[in-house]
């Protein structure tokens, strides 16, 4: 058999030095998708005049579209036709479009969480005098956050997968790193497990994290 | 006070109020009775414009309202005169029996904590929930989550509270307890309208009782009245469904 299990374990210290990178573009990604994805939600589940219109046809078209293509035309299309984009480097161009990609997947995560709350929520909230807008602070989000918490952290693990894309815009990341000493070495299939067993032991961190947030967000509807 | 005149609603095509007058003076009880459909819920959700009319004027406290024309603001301070309490309980289910009475005190009302704790527990004792502060809403029975509604209620110390059926959602064992304390705070002198089927209480305690159908109020008066000498034709059909089997043999 040819496999070399200490060139695995020898790796994997210098793979782990691009740890950070990665967790820095899962990190900032998913906190721009969020917010994105809440104001999505918001204004389909509200159905505000044209936004709506518009906002249906972003998630289509981020939804629909591979994200490696997405951020194809983020990194080399769209300085072309708007020049100011031709200083973004590359890193910035892969944050950017995995915000804009997961986004879309989260305002129908949002969306769908929002529409489980009872709107007899909203109406008691209302009639004991809030405003809309304190009472979806207080009661209808709250509530909304613990339904999407499963789906969102699904987002969260594939979109910690697809940062390895941005390898292909040129970002020196984990899985780039991964690739140039493959082909140094020659031994790819110990190269890349190690990679595998770096995004396979941060998604085990990540679940564990988010079975903790659903067990406390989950207190008050425990019989 | 709350007066109402000329009151209209419909939802697309289907006429559910049509041209409803009611004055119900501070501290009165009123009832509200009638057949389903007949637009009782609809009435009575137009008085916080949690269904908007089309067409009449709502005056509550120191709120007027022409639903021809008002402006968000004067919706949000004509939902401040009244509390409701619902069919279905309606309590904020990620807050704990305190946290629901004292939510709107914290949020509405820009009061203190302690303060509002005070106010919430002395509520809650009131409904006889005191043991109860720290519990999550689905933990409770729904005679217990109705008390802590009504507790909610009365905590924004509301110029009238609307009470939509309130013990319709509960099993029979538990339709007392709910209706006591409706029937103390009745005693205190709240103005209070309540839509209910439970007609042996709403004689009990209302001051005037509304018979509706078809989204006309059809009859009203004194409980004596209209229970034992309805003048109209459908308020005694309606009635006779409530009487025990025993009297229709008779
Ligand atoms: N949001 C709505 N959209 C469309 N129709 C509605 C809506 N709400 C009520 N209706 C209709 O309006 C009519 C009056 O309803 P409402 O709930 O006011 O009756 P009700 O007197 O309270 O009846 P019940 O005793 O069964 O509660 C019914 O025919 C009902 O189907
Ligand atoms: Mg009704």
């Amino acid at each position: 058999m040819n496999f070399d299990g200490l060139y695995m374990l020898e790796v994997l210290p210098t793979l782990l030095k691009y740890l950070p990178l990665t967790l820095l573009m899962a990190f900032v990604s998913m906190f721009f998708a969020i917010i994105m994805g809440l104001f999505l939600a918001l204004i389909t589940k509200n159905q505000v005049p044209v936004l709506h219109q518009l906002a249906k046809v972003y998630i289509s078209f981020f939804r629909a579209t591979p994200t490696l293509v997405q951020l194809f035309i983020i990194y080399y299309g769209l300085p072309q036709v708007i020049p100011s984009f031709s200083v973004l480097n590359a890193l910035t161009a892969a944050i950017i479009g995995l915000s804009f990609k997961n986004s879309a997947y989260l305002a129908e995560i949002f969306r769908a969480a929002l529409h489980s709350v009872d709107h007899g929520q909203l109406e008691a909230c209302l009639a004991v005098g809030m405003t809309k807008s304190q009472a979806y602070r207080r009661i209808i989000l709250p509530q909304a956050t613990r339904n999407a918490i499963p789906a969102t952290g699904n987002t969260f693990i594939g979109l910690i997968k697809e940062t390895s894309l941005a390898f292909t815009l040129g970002v020196a990341e984990l899985f780039a790193q991964g690739k140039m000493m493959a082909s140094s070495s020659l031994k790819y299939l110990e190269t890349y497990l190690a990679v595998a067993i770096v995004y396979w032991g941060i998604t085990i961190l990540y679940s564990l994290v988010q079975e903790w947030m659903e067990n406390k967000l989950s207190k008050p509807y425990r019989n | 006070m709350i007066k109402v005149t000329n009151l209209h609603k419909t939802f697309n095509d289907l006429v559910v109020l049509q041209g409803i007058d009611i004055e119900v003076k501070r501290g009165e009880v009123v009832a509200i009775i009638g057949p389903s459909g007949s637009g009782k819920s609809t009435l009575l959700r137009c008085l916080n414009f949690l269904e908007i009319p089309d067409q009449g004027v709502i005056e509550i406290g120191e709120v007027t309202i022409d639903a021809k024309q008002y402006t968000q603001k004067e919706v949000h301070q004509l939902r401040q005169q009244t509390a409701m309490v619902f069919q279905n309980y309606n309590l904020f289910k990620n807050k704990t029996a305190l946290q629901n009475i004292t939510e709107s005190l914290l949020i509405t009302k820009k009061m203190k904590q302690g303060e509002a704790n005070q106010t919430g527990e002395a509520l809650l004792e009131q409904v006889g929930l005191s043991e109860k502060a720290g519990s999550y809403p689905i933990t409770l029975s729904g005679g217990q989550q109705q008390r802590v509604a009504i507790a909610r209620a009365l905590a924004v110390s509301p110029h009238a509270i609307l009470l939509d059926e309130p013990t319709s959602a509960l099993d029979p064992e538990l339709v007392a307890e709910v209706l006591q304390v409706i029937k103390a705070i009745a005693e205190k002198k709240t103005t209070m309208v309540i839509v209910t089927h439970e007609m042996a209480f709403a004689r009990q305690v209302a001051d005037k009782v509304i018979f509706m159908a078809d989204g006309k109020i059809v009859e009203q008066g004194a409980p004596a009245d209209i229970f034992d000498r309805p003048s109209n034709e459908r308020t005694k059909r309606f009635l006779q469904q409530f009487s025990a089997p025993e009297s229709v043999i008779s």
